[in-house]
């Protein structure tokens, strides 16, 4: 049974929130406990897809922007 | 100056300074990240292509006027920023409209994309659009700390404060969330391992 207070770091260690400290103390859980390494490789799986999830707005918009902040500069 | 390996904070002084190029590459560096964060929120492309627009030219104001904090993350800023317009919107509109996502060859800009094929391009869309119907069906409460980490890259520290819960609790619906989110792409089938080692 995985405690949550190491749950909690799991979370914070897949998305980089911990303190050089604690990253390797964990890092040192990982290498002991099998069950807690699967779990993370299957969240950094999870979070790999959730990075492929991004999308793209126009171009229109990306240029309308820009050319906002460029007339707002030639005004001041 | 090679502006393109500058890091976000010397390029927002090089902005404030008056380097447009500057803004330009801050833009193009962030803008999928936050445009996602926005369409998850208010699930209309053309209401988040508007509000991302806002969401800059809120920005631009901020870093024109010296009052931008220099104290954080660019990226965790004007994605706080995005999401508190999108969640600003929705409240106003009370609805939920459905999502109609626009086909097009943006959405995979990248080189590596653009080599694949039409057929792999399809299959790649069709996951993403499930995916993201995965995440619109996961409770409000695991969906809002989902989008914020992972999209708008707030920390912890900032969801807690924002939401008004401990980091514990953060931390925990965030853990609930992606389990949730892998038992239904288990469920479905959705590909889950496939071109994991493919970068």
């Amino acid at each position: 049974m995985i405690k949550i207070s190491t749950h909690n770091d799991l979370i914070q260690y897949i998305y980089d929130e911990l303190a050089l400290g604690e990253k390797k103390v964990f890092e040192q859980t990982l290498a002991k406990d099998q069950k807690l390494a699967e779990h993370c490789a299957e969240l950094l799986i999870l979070q790999e897809k959730l990075n492929g999830e991004l999308k793209a707005p126009s171009e229109k918009t990306i240029n309308s922007i820009l050319t906002y902040s460029k007339n707002l500069s030639l005004q001041q | 100056m090679n502006t393109i390996q500058l890091s976000d904070s010397e390029l927002v002084s090089l902005y404030i300074a008056g380097n447009e190029n500057a803004f330009e590459l801050l833009v193009k560096r962030h803008k999928n990240k936050v445009f996602t964060t926005i369409l998850l929120i208010v699930k209309d492309t053309y209401t988040a292509e508007d509000l991302l627009q806002d969401t800059f030219i809120k920005a631009i104001h901020t870093m024109k006027s010296g009052r931008y904090n220099e104290e954080g993350k660019f990226s965790s800023w004007i994605c706080r920023i995005a999401h508190n317009l999108a969640i600003d919107y929705f409240r106003k509109e009370k609805r939920n409209p459905t999502i109609e996502m626009e086909d097009g060859s943006n959405v995979f800009n990248t080189l590596a994309f653009a080599e694949e094929s039409i057929e792999a391009l399809q299959i790649k869309e069709d996951t993403h659009k499930r995916l993201r119907e995965l995440i619109q069906q996961l409770p409000e409460a695991q969906k809002e700390v989902l989008i914020m980490r992972h999209y708008a890259d707030m920390s912890f520290q900032e969801i807690a404060e924002t939401t008004g819960v401990s980091i514990n609790t953060a931390l925990g619906r965030m853990r609930y969330a992606l389990i949730n989110l892998r038992k239904k792409m288990t469920n479905q089938n959705i590909d889950y391992d496939k071109n994991l080692y493919t970068q």
